[in-house]
């Protein structure tokens, strides 16, 4: 086969073109810290890393949902807290107000003193964390907590006392929740599936219960008493008040009916106390699935080098190795090429 | 029967003038070494017989031939590996074209290097989303989210357009450059070659030099369309009495071949021609023919083109070259394609363009309908901005609604009975992480199921894919187009050590040459002024 000189030229120039393309590559490959640049270079890759930045993306979202989810629960739980205090003073000034022989003057005097508690306990109850309630569930704007006509509490707008187990139902499952990466998901009639949130309220239900009980006095009657505290210490008061003597005795003073609501008082105080357990561990879940993201994090962050970014030794190494072969090559050419016959005719 | 007493100089004169045209010749080929397209030429030797003289006696003639007669100058040149290289140049250039054309989509629509594309949007988009539900009756966020959306809208737009530009410049390319420049010159070119050549080959002459153009022009039309070279034998009779003597010429056909349905098209017949047309709607280009001859059989060496080809559309019969290039790239829809009325189905940037307009319809009626907020009125979040029915890639824009109030997007469907609740961001975000999205074609065919983002990465990852594809095509396309290149060369090229060996070895043939010229001239002399001088 007949080697022509423009074949000789035509290989060496595509030689050298081949290693400059390859020196190249590898020149950008340095400088910008990536395997490729194009998604076409290398396809799997770049689906990969595309999900990638997707994912990390979302976990990033996720972990800031955990935070103001745990801003929140310390709101809280401080306001629980507080409201724990209050019903533990509370609780000292009936048990002086039942326990001591009082007069009257002496038990309005306590009276008054548990009324301005309560009072505090109303405003405890609405409190808002940089303009949003604490309390209300998804009302967020208004306050959760008011009075109706007659003194009795009211959530929401509907007065617990009488409130229907529907309703109540209703409020106890309206929280607010965010997304802490556990795929939300909503059932068929569109309602939200709440193990695919995670639920940072507490419903105000879940602190004054509704309804009304009945409680039994010593002497066998019984009487009704809401099962929220306010009301039951708007009762209490209210009994407290009373004179000693009246013409009606259901407007007397009754040591017993007060010594009852007192029960009713121990029982449901009692309660806000499983609130605050509840916000305990609720907190450390969140804990949990912080760190959990963290690592998950982490890890995505380590497939993402591996995936689209190149190992800076290997790299230069092979560059400098390409950028040899190159300079070879080229100096190869000008022997090659620039001999013929001609040179040693005479 | 004697000897003429000078016949012997014209042997040796005829063999100075062979001497001398080898040495012209190999002159010629070193001075064209560097010629494109230039085919090595050779002295074509015959020795003179000096028989075929016939006479009533046989006379026993014992005579020396004649000399040497130059027959001619004839080019070396493989016509097999010509017909080769041009069928392997038609799909370089046909992947080459395709290669380009795709790496511009990818441009368009490729993120992985900027980290600012349409994806990216998506997220923020999320990220958006998020923020409200944390806080949803927060006026300020929604307006946050409305600008993520709308950043999300104006680079769908901008993709949009950029793939409708990008056809726009395929279209001008196939009809400026490749057609009407490029094909329709070289066409008329091999025509006014043909006729040229036509009229030296009646003359006798061998016009090597206008067979290297008429090879080049040859090779480039290769590159632009699938073309057959086919050759035939014209026996033109001399004028005079003696039967059975003139000379046999050859004449040139380039047609068309569609190996597919075996059609031949004719290109270019001797001085004849044929010029093409780009047609193009604004949706689809196709290509016709201005008919100035057609293959209809009466010359029986060639080939006939069937009478059912419509001369005004002819865009099915190119399957090779720029044109076909082009052609996939400006009118490939994909898996879009009306199969049955024969659509181009090569993923070319109607596909992408199809492509990007379902995304769009999709995200904006998932959204849309989820703004309703599980009532009956309709709460558009998207609407199209030019006032059009449907929604498309170009057309898709934040709601007037919406740009009026942020707060436009539904944050509750208000079964809770409160106004702060985040269940329907909720059902946004749920919606943006779905992979039970079904994205339909315009026509209603599912082409698609998953999340938002699955759709665009693998949307991305199909042009991706392709043009991988293509560039390994292309590779190895270019590898045998090389080697063939390289064959042509080695049969045909100028090798300067073997020009120079023969330039020696002519010279030493005129050495000779001109040494036996000497050799008779003493003799002669000899004979005249030294013969036959006895007693004088």
């Amino acid at each position: 086969m007949r080697i022509t000189n423009k074949m000789m030229t035509n290989k060496y120039i595509r030689n050298v073109n081949t290693l400059a393309t390859d020196l190249d590559k590898l020149n950008h490959q340095v400088t910008t810290g990536r395997k490729f640049s194009k998604a076409s270079e290398d396809t799997a890759a770049a689906v990969k890393a595309y999900r990638l930045r997707e994912d990390l993306s979302k976990t990033e979202g996720y972990q800031s949902n955990i935070m103001h989810a745990k801003s929140y629960l310390a709101n809280a739980e401080s306001t629980l807290m507080n409201v724990q205090s209050i019903t533990i003073e509370a609780k000292g000034k009936i048990v002086q107000a039942l326990n001591a022989p009082n007069s009257h003057d002496e038990r309005s005097i306590i009276a008054t003193e548990i009324r301005n508690i309560r009072d505090q306990l109303l405003q405890a109850l609405n409190s808002s964390e940089s303009g949003e309630q604490i309390f209300g569930g998804s009302n967020r704007q208004n306050k959760p907590f008011t009075l109706d006509a007659s003194g009795k509490l009211v959530y929401n707008g509907t007065t617990l006392a009488t409130a229907t187990p529907d309703e109540l139902a209703k409020f106890n499952s309206d929280t607010q929740y965010v997304d802490i990466g556990l795929n939300p998901e909503f059932d068929g009639t569109s309602k939200i599936i709440s193990s695919t949130v995670f639920n940072y309220s507490v419903p105000g239900t879940q602190i004054m219960k509704g309804g009304t009980s009945t409680v039994t006095l010593k002497d066998g009657s019984t009487i009704p008493v809401s099962n929220n505290l306010y009301d039951v210490l708007t009762d209490l008061v209210a009994e407290l008040d009373k004179p000693d003597s009246a013409v009606n005795p259901d407007d007397a003073y009754n040591h017993d009916k007060a010594d009852a609501i007192y029960g009713k008082f121990n029982e449901v105080s009692g309660a806000i106390v499983s609130n605050l357990t509840n916000l305990g561990s609720q907190s450390s879940y969140l804990d949990f699935s912080s760190q959990r993201l963290e690592t998950l994090t982490f890890t995505m962050q380590e497939k993402q080098v591996n995936t689209e970014g190149i190992d800076p030794k290997k790299a230069i190494i092979d560059f400098k190795s390409q950028k040899l072969a190159y300079e070879t090559a080229l100096q190869m050419g000008t022997h090659i090429l620039k001999q013929s016959i001609f040179d040693y005719m005479s | 029967m004697a000897i003429p007493t000078f016949s012997s100089f014209q042997t040796a004169y005829r063999a100075l003038q062979a001497s001398q045209t080898n040495i012209d010749t190999a002159g010629h080929n070193i001075a064209n070494i560097d010629t494109e397209g230039y085919t090595r030429q050779r002295v074509d030797l015959n020795s003179i017989s000096n028989s075929g003289f016939v006479q009533k006696y046989s006379l026993g003639l014992k005579q020396a031939g004649s000399g040497v007669d130059v027959g001619g100058i004839n080019q070396i040149r493989d016509p097999f590996l010509d017909a080769r290289y041009r069928n392997e140049n038609t799909e370089t250039q046909k992947y080459d074209t395709m290669l380009k054309g795709l790496s511009d989509l990818e441009n368009i629509m490729d993120e992985i290097e900027t980290s600012s594309g349409l994806q990216n949007e998506l997220t923020n988009f999320l990220n958006q989303l998020q923020n409200l539900s944390k806080t949803p009756t927060n006026a300020d966020i929604t307006l946050v989210v409305r600008t993520a959306a709308q950043q999300i809208s104006q680079m769908i737009n901008s993709e949009s357009n950029l793939l409708s530009q990008a056809k726009e410049q395929q279209v001008f390319d196939l009809k400026k450059v490749v057609v009407e420049t490029d094909f329709n010159s070289i066409v008329k070119g091999i025509a006014d070659l043909n006729s040229q050549i036509r009229r030296e080959q009646l003359y006798g002459n061998t016009p090597n030099e206008l067979y290297d153009k008429r090879n080049m022009m040859l090779d480039e039309l290769s590159g632009i369309a699938n073309i057959k070279v086919s050759t035939s034998p014209e026996f033109i009779p001399s004028d005079s009495e003696v039967e059975g003597s003139g000379i046999v010429i050859e004449n040139l056909t380039v047609s068309l071949y569609d190996a597919n349905t075996s059609t031949y098209i004719g290109l270019v017949r001797n001085d004849s021609f044929n010029t093409l047309k780009v047609n193009y709607d604004g949706d689809k280009a196709s290509i016709s023919m201005n008919k100035g001859f057609t293959l209809d059989g009466t010359d029986t060496s060639l080939e006939k083109t069937p009478d059912n080809v419509d001369y005004s559309d002819i865009t099915k019969y190119i399957t090779g070259g720029k044109i076909k290039g082009h052609l996939d790239l400006i009118n490939g829809n994909g898996t879009y394609a009306d199969i049955t009325n024969n659509e181009n189905s090569f993923k070319g940037v109607p596909y992408y363009i199809n492509a990007l307009d379902t995304f769009a319809r999709e995200f904006a009626g998932t959204f849309n309908e989820l703004n309703k907020g599980g009532g009956a009125t309709e709460k558009p979040l998207f609407a199209p901005s030019d006032g059009s029915s449907e929604i498309t890639a170009s057309n898709l824009a934040v709601s007037d609604e919406w740009m009026n109030d942020p707060t436009y997007i539904t944050t509750t469907d208000g079964t809770s009975g409160q106004t702060g609740g985040a269940d329907n961001i909720l059902r946004m975000i749920s919606a943006m992480n779905s992979k039970n999205n079904i994205f339909e074609s315009k026509s209603g065919t599912s082409m698609f199921k998953g999340s938002f983002n699955e759709y665009l990465t693998g949307m991305v990852g199909e042009l991706a894919l392709d043009v991988e594809l293509m560039t390994n095509y292309s590779k190895t396309s270019d590898t045998v187009l090389n080697n063939l290149f390289n064959a042509r060369e080695s049969v045909s090229g100028v090798l300067l050590n073997e020009e120079g060996v023969n330039l020696m070895a002519f010279q030493k043939s005129y050495n000779a040459a001109s040494r036996y010229f000497t050799t008779l001239d003493e003799a002669l002399d000899k004979l005249i002024n030294g013969t036959g001088l006895v007693g004088r």
